[in-house]
């Protein structure tokens, strides 16, 4: 693509995403969407093959929908409040349509059946735009009509996604379905202490941006899109599968490293609001995340994944250069001992 | 009749979304789609926005559409779908008919549809001219307020038509 229009797209997406987080009036917020999905598609369809195109196709049609059903409940708000200002939604009609609206474009179940096939069909770095910066802008929403969010269904639908993104990643070797079935299960951690604590949702949110990014970077890096060709880095760059064992373990939420302290601060909350099945449910959910974790660290970094001889040495292309792929692994592993400084988000 | 005259024109206008919904051969949708644009033009006029009116019809119908129907014409097949050709279309349109034909009916027999706001049957859609807003006309000062404290949409705005165009280009250029 000429590097100034891309440039140009990808600077409206930025646009798009800046402009929902920023505005007080819910058209400008419609029309934030609608830009950010205007611009990603070119950006899906970098690659030129009918995947790509599939794919897009897919993404283009489940946010549009999700729009329509977003300017629904703006309208509906109109009608009932007599005003455009950016509050918590009062009716509570306009409040579900809204929140499904949301959900649909962050992937959450019920609606997330887009995830996995337009995460597949596109390139990495595409799928690693569409699974962090893509998830900002809802998120933004959901936290500023946080307050008036219906419960049955937020909590529905949180505990329906960890189960979903945990059982629908078992059955899969190909890395960008893992990393889609692994986005659903983490929004599904975000939006169950939305109601609770919001602040949490957005540490949440932080952490999975670092993790899921630092995940995509040590792929790129490796040129690897299924467990078959990630379980030859340890011939290419040794170092790597040391990395990818360190950083799939912090997804899956193990204690020394920063992917506990979401859970960690999530559970505490859920607990301190007298609810306990919950957390104990979506705590045992999230081992099948971390089976399907363990399983890409055992082919990776802890076996000599078989294969035959003629395929153990993989092409040496020319070094791919990484922005940020060092700090960007250190936090996402080392950040837990700085949990005490939560304290100064009250 | 012309108090309800507002309450038809909407009738006519989502038969003629149903229309063009049921996905008929482009050509066809874009017909329909002239009918909607100028019966939309006349559900505004009636709420006294003649110049938005003719917006409407000058630069919706006789700019873009005109421009869609050229671009259908050097794309259309030897024998367009019409709505009567192909079952799944013509169910489609019936069952759209249909929807719109009882829901007429709904709000015509009863006081009050209380769907998802209430109104009170046929009496809400009648105009009623409180005649306070006679020294300038509201809609043209809305148009004048978009441009001066609504600055930001008109970036905004004019930013998105900018991209759409790029994107378009992108999308259909290929390798």
């Amino acid at each position: 693509m000429n590097p100034l229009i891309f440039t140009t797209i990808l600077m409206t997406v930025l646009l798009g995403t800046m402009i929902v987080m920023m505005s007080s009036h819910w058209l400008m917020i419609w029309i934030g969407f609608e830009m950010n999905l205007l611009a990603i598609i070119p950006i899906l369809m970098k690659k030129y093959n009918p995947r790509t195109m599939e794919a897009s196709t897919k993404y283009f049609l489940t946010q549009a929908t999700a729009s329509m059903l977003l300017m629904m409940a703006i309208i509906i708000n109109l009608m009932h409040s007599g005003q455009w200002t950016i509050t918590k939604v009062f009716n509570p009609t306009a409040s579900i349509i809204m929140t499904s609206a949301l959900a649909m474009k962050l992937g959450l179940t019920p609606f997330h059946f887009w995830v996995p096939e337009v995460t597949q069909g596109i390139s990495l770095t595409s799928g690693l735009i569409l699974l962090t910066w893509q998830k900002l802008a809802p998120m933004s929403i959901l936290y500023q009509i946080s307050p008036s969010i219906n419960l049955n269904i937020l909590l529905t639908m949180a505990v329906l996604s960890i189960l979903v993104g945990g059982w629908g990643g078992l059955n899969q070797t190909q890395l960008r379905k893992i990393m889609a079935y692994s986005s659903i299960a983490h929004m599904g951690w975000m939006t169950a202490v939305l109601a609770y604590n919001p602040t949490l949702t957005m540490l949440n949110m932080l952490i999975y941006i670092m993790m899921t990014l630092t995940m995509f970077m040590l792929f790129i890096h490796s040129s690897s899109t299924t467990t078959l060709s990630l379980s030859h880095t340890w011939n290419k760059t040794p170092l790597t599968t040391t990395l990818i064992l360190i950083t799939l373990l912090s997804m899956g939420g193990l204690p020394p490293l920063s992917g506990f302290m979401p859970k960690w601060m999530i559970i505490q909350e859920l607990t301190k609001n007298n609810s306990i099945i919950l957390p104990t449910l979506m705590a045992i959910m999230a081992l099948l995340n971390l089976y399907f974790y363990m399983r890409l660290t055992y082919s990776t970094s802890l076996t000599m994944f078989p294969s035959t001889n003629n395929m153990k040495m993989k092409w040496q292309f020319e070094t791919k250069r990484i922005t940020f792929l060092p700090p960007l692994i250190v936090m996402s592993s080392l950040l837990l001992p700085l949990t005490p400084m939560l304290s100064i988000l009250d | 009749m012309m108090t309800y005259i507002v309450f038809i024109l909407s009738v006519i206008f989502v038969i003629s979304f149903v229309g063009f919904s049921s996905k008929p051969s482009p050509i066809y949708g874009g017909l329909v789609l002239i009918v909607s644009g100028g019966v939309g033009c006349g559900i505004i006029m009636n709420f006294g926005g003649s110049f938005l009116g003719l917006m409407v019809f000058l630069i919706y119908l006789g700019g873009m559409l005109v421009v869609f129907g050229y671009t259908t014409a050097m794309a259309t097949e030897q024998y367009p779908e019409v709505w009567v050709s192909n079952t799944t279309v013509m169910g489609v349109f019936l069952l759209g008919l249909l929807m719109e034909v009882m829901l007429v009916l709904y709000v015509l027999k009863s006081e009050e549809v209380g769907v998802v706001f209430k109104f009170s049957g046929v009496g809400d859609w009648a105009i009623y001219d409180t005649g306070d807003s006679e020294v300038f006309s509201e809609e043209i000062m809305g148009v004048a307020a978009l441009y001066s404290y609504g600055a930001w949409v008109v970036i905004v705005t004019g930013w998105s038509l900018l991209v759409g165009v790029l994107v378009i280009l992108e999308v259909t250029r290929g390798d």
